[in-house]
C-alpha cells in the first residue's frame, strides 16, 4: 500500500516539476531560469521518492482515508455550500449547511442542531456584517424583495 | 532596549489590551476542544486582521497561541485526550491525577506551569532577539538568499519524518510562490491567462485551506455525536499547599530552558519540548517510578516545556525571517498582510511592531493565570459537551467567510477547498505542510535576493559564496540537506556490519 502510494506521489510531483520547468522555458531571462530550476528540483525530488519506493522491500499498509463515507459527505457538503454561496447568499447557504450536514453525518437531534445553527449564523452576522461591516454575497430573498 | 519602551506604550492602548484578553480566552477554548488546534485557529483569524492595526492583529495571534497551549491541557487531564499535539506528555500524569480525584489540582499546576514557561520564553525572545538582529545588519542580498535557503532546508528536513518529502514540499512552496507577475521583469508566470492569478496565489487563502480543512475533515470522519456529560466535567477548586510551589521551581526552571532551546531550533515543536522536559524531570526525580502514575511534577514539566517553546520559536522568525514552526510562519504571514516583508530587515525597519509583539507574548502568558483559574477552567471544560459533529459545518462557515472577505472573490473559496483537500491527502502521504507555506513566504525573498546578488556580481554565481557569512550559510544549508543522507548511509553500514557479524 505505502509503496504504491509513494510511487504515485513521486510520479505526480515529478510530472508537476517537469511541466513547470517546461512552461518556465517560455519565460524570458532570469524570470524563467528561477522557476525552471525549481521545476527540475521538484521533478528530482519526485523521482527520488519514486526510486525509493521502487527499491523498498517492505510495503506497509497506510490508510489514506479512515472513514471514506463521512469524508465524502463532508467534502461534498463543502463543495455544494461553496457553489450555493453566490446564488443563495452567504447567510442562507451557511444556515442550510449547518442544518443539513449534522443529520447527514448521523446526528439525530434536530432542535439542538437548529439552535446551534441559528446561534452560530447570528454570531457570524454580528461579527462580520454588523461590527466589521464586511461585504458578503447578498441574500437571494433580500435581493428579490428589493427587486420586486 | 529603547524600542521595548516605545513598544510598551503602543501595546498599553485599549485595542491591543482588549485583543490580548479576548484572544487568550478564545485560545484556551480552542485548545480545550480536541480536533481544533492553534495553527487552525490562527489561520482562520488571519483574514480578519486585514483591516486591523498590526499590533492588535499580533496581540490576537499571541493570545490564541499562548492560550491554546494551556487549553490543550484541559482535555489532556480530564479525558486523556490531548487538546493539542503539544499536550500529549501532559496526559501521562495529568489523567492519573484526575483518576485519583485531583483533576482540579492538575489543572491548576498546568495553568501555573504554562504561565511560567510562557513568561520565561518571552523574556528570552526580548533579550536574545535584539542581539541576533544586530548581527544581521551586515547582511547583503547573498546572505538573505542563503538565509532563505537554510530556513527552507532546515524546516524541510526537520519537520516530519521523511526529509526527502520535506524538501519536496519546500520546493513545491517555492514554485507556488513564483505564480503571478514577476516583480523584477514584469512578466506573468504560471497565470494561464487568468486575471485573478496575476497577483499570485493568496498566501492566506492557501494557508486557511491547508491548515483548517484537514482537521475539519478528520472531525467529520471521527463523527463524535455525543460530546461529554456534565458528570465527567465536575471540578472543585483546590488551593496550593504550603511548599508545593517551591517544590515545582526546579522543574519550572529546567523545563523553561529546554523549551526555549527547542523553540529556537527550526523544525522542532512544542510536543518535542514537552517530551524532553518530561523526561528531564523524570531523570532528575528521586522517585522516577511515580511518573506516569499521577506525579504533579510530570504535569508541571510537560506544560512548562510546551509553553516555553512558544515565544522562543519567534526568535529566528523575527530576526532572520526563518520561522521555526508553523505558528511562527503564520506570524510572518500576519506581518505580510500588513505590507511588512519578513527577513533580517524587519527588526530594523519596524522595531516598535516587533518589540510590541514580544511584549504581547509576555502579557498573554501572564493572562493565562487570569483566564485559566479554577472557575474559568470549569467553564472552558463545558465546551466539551458540544458534539464534534456540530463543529464541522461551523468551522466550514468560518473558513469561507474568512477567505471571502480577503478579496471578495468566490474563486478564492475554490482555491481554499482545493488546497485543503490536497493538504489532507499530502498529510496522509507523510508530506509535511509547513515547508509548503514556508516556501510561499520565503520564495519571493529568495528569488529577489539571488537575482540582485547576481546583478551586483554581473552574473558570476561564485560571488554568492565568497563573503564569509554567505559561505558559512551555504555550507550549513548543504550540510542540513546532506545530514539525513549521511545518517541513512551510516545506518545501512551499521546494519550490514551487524548482518556480517551474525
Amino acid at each position: 500500500m505505502e509503496r504504491s502510494q509513494d510511487l504515485a506521489l513521486g510520479l505526480l510531483f515529478a510530472g508537476l516539476g517537469l511541466a513547470a520547468a517546461w512552461q518556465a522555458g517560455s519565460y524570458q531571462g532570469a524570470g524563467g531560469t528561477y522557476p525552471m530550476v525549481l521545476g527540475l528540483g521538484l521533478a528530482l525530488c519526485g523521482a527520488l521518492v519514486m526510486l525509493r519506493a521502487a527499491r523498498s522491500k517492505t510495503d506497509a499498509p497506510r490508510r489514506l482515508v479512515d472513514v471514506p463515507a463521512n469524508l465524502v459527505k463532508a467534502l461534498a457538503a463543502g463543495v455544494i455550500y461553496v457553489a450555493l454561496i453566490l446564488p443563495l447568499g452567504f447567510y442562507t447557504a451557511s444556515a442550510l449547511l449547518m442544518l443539513a450536514l449534522p443529520p447527514v453525518l448521523g446526528f439525530r437531534r434536530p432542535l439542538y442542531t437548529a439552535v446551534v445553527a441559528a446561534s452560530f449564523v447570528a454570531l457570524v452576522w454580528i461579527v462580520f456584517s454588523l461590527v466589521l461591516n464586511k461585504p458578503l454575497p447578498a441574500e437571494l430573498w433580500a435581493a428579490s424583495r428589493l427587486g420586486g | 532596549m529603547d524600542f521595548l519602551l516605545n513598544a510598551t506604550s503602543a501595546v498599553m492602548a485599549t485595542g491591543p489590551l482588549v485583543a490580548m484578553l479576548g484572544a487568550t480566552l478564545l485560545g484556551v477554548l480552542i485548545g480545550a476542544l480536541p480536533g481544533l488546534n492553534p495553527v487552525m485557529a490562527i489561520a482562520l483569524l488571519l483574514p480578519l486582521t486585514y483591516s486591523m492595526d498590526p499590533l492588535v492583529a499580533l496581540a490576537m495571534v499571541a493570545g490564541i497561541y499562548n492560550g491554546s497551549m494551556y487549553g490543550g491541557a484541559i482535555p489532556a487531564i480530564l479525558l486523556r485526550i490531548p487538546g493539542t499535539p503539544a499536550s500529549i506528555a501532559t496526559t501521562f500524569d495529568g489523567f492519573p491525577m484526575a483518576e485519583k480525584g485531583e483533576a482540579a489540582k492538575a489543572l491548576k499546576i498546568a495553568c501555573w506551569s504554562s504561565a511560567v514557561g510562557g513568561i520565561a520564553s518571552a523574556l528570552a525572545l526580548m533579550t536574545v532577539g535584539p542581539l541576533l538582529a544586530r548581527a544581521t545588519l551586515h547582511f547583503g542580498p547573498a546572505e538573505y538568499f542563503w538565509i532563505a535557503m537554510f530556513g527552507m532546508a532546515s524546516v524541510g528536513v526537520m519537520v516530519g519524518s521523511d526529509p526527502v518529502k520535506g524538501v519536496m514540499a519546500a520546493v513545491l512552496g517555492l514554485l507556488l510562490g513564483t505564480v503571478g507577475i514577476d516583480q523584477l521583469s514584469g512578466q506573468a508566470r504560471y497565470t494561464f491567462d487568468q486575471p485573478w492569478l496575476l497577483g499570485g496565489l493568496d498566501l492566506v487563502v492557501v494557508l486557511v485551506g491547508l491548515y483548517a480543512l484537514p482537521p475539519v475533515l478528520q472531525l467529520a470522519e471521527k463523527c463524535d455525536l455525543k460530546g461529554l456529560s456534565a458528570a465527567q466535567l465536575r471540578l472543585a477548586s483546590v488551593p496550593f499547599r504550603k511548599g508545593e510551589v517551591k517544590g515545582l521551581l526546579p522543574t519550572w526552571g529546567r523545563s523553561s530552558l529546554i523549551g526555549i532551546f527547542v523553540g529556537i531550533l527550526p523544525g522542532a515543536g512544542g510536543n518535542i519540548a514537552a517530551f524532553l522536559s518530561y523526561n528531564a524531570a523524570k531523570n532528575a526525580s528521586s522517585e522516577p517510578e511515580s511518573f506516569g502514575k499521577g506525579n504533579p511534577q510530570g504535569v508541571a514539566a510537560a506544560e512548562c516545556g510546551n509553553n516555553a517553546d512558544n515565544a522562543a520559536s519567534m526568535i529566528p522568525a523575527l530576526t532572520l525571517g526563518i520561522p521555526g514552526n508553523v505558528v511562527a510562519a503564520l506570524v510572518l504571514s500576519a506581518l505580510m498582510i500588513h505590507g511588512l516583508q519578513p527577513g533580517p530587515q524587519l527588526f530594523h525597519q519596524n522595531p516598535v511592531l516587533v518589540g510590541g509583539f514580544m511584549i504581547e507574548m509576555l502579557l498573554t502568558s501572564v493572562l493565562i493565570l487570569l483566564v485559566g483559574g479554577a472557575a474559568a477552567t470549569r467553564i472552558f471544560a463545558q465546551i466539551q459537551r458540544l458534539p464534534g459533529v456540530l463543529l464541522v459545518p461551523s468551522i466550514l462557515v468560518l473558513m469561507c467567510v474568512g477567505v471571502y472577505v480577503i478579496n471578495g472573490r468566490p474563486v478564492d473559496l475554490w482555491v481554499m477547498l482545493a488546497a485543503g483537500t490536497a493538504g489532507y491527502l499530502l498529510e496522509k502521504l507523510n508530506v509535511p505542510l509547513a515547508p509548503i507555506i514556508l516556501g510561499m513566504i520565503l520564495g519571493p525573498m529568495a528569488e529577489q535576493s539571488v537575482r540582485r546578488a547576481l546583478l551586483i556580481s554581473r552574473g558570476d554565481p561564485v560571488e554568492l559564496l565568497t563573503r564569509p557569512i554567505s559561505a558559512v550559510l551555504a555550507v550549513a544549508t548543504v550540510a542540513m540537506i546532506l545530514w539525513p543522507v549521511m545518517k541513512a548511509i551510516k545506518r545501512r553500514r551499521a546494519k550490514n556490519m551487524s548482518e556480517n557479524n551474525a
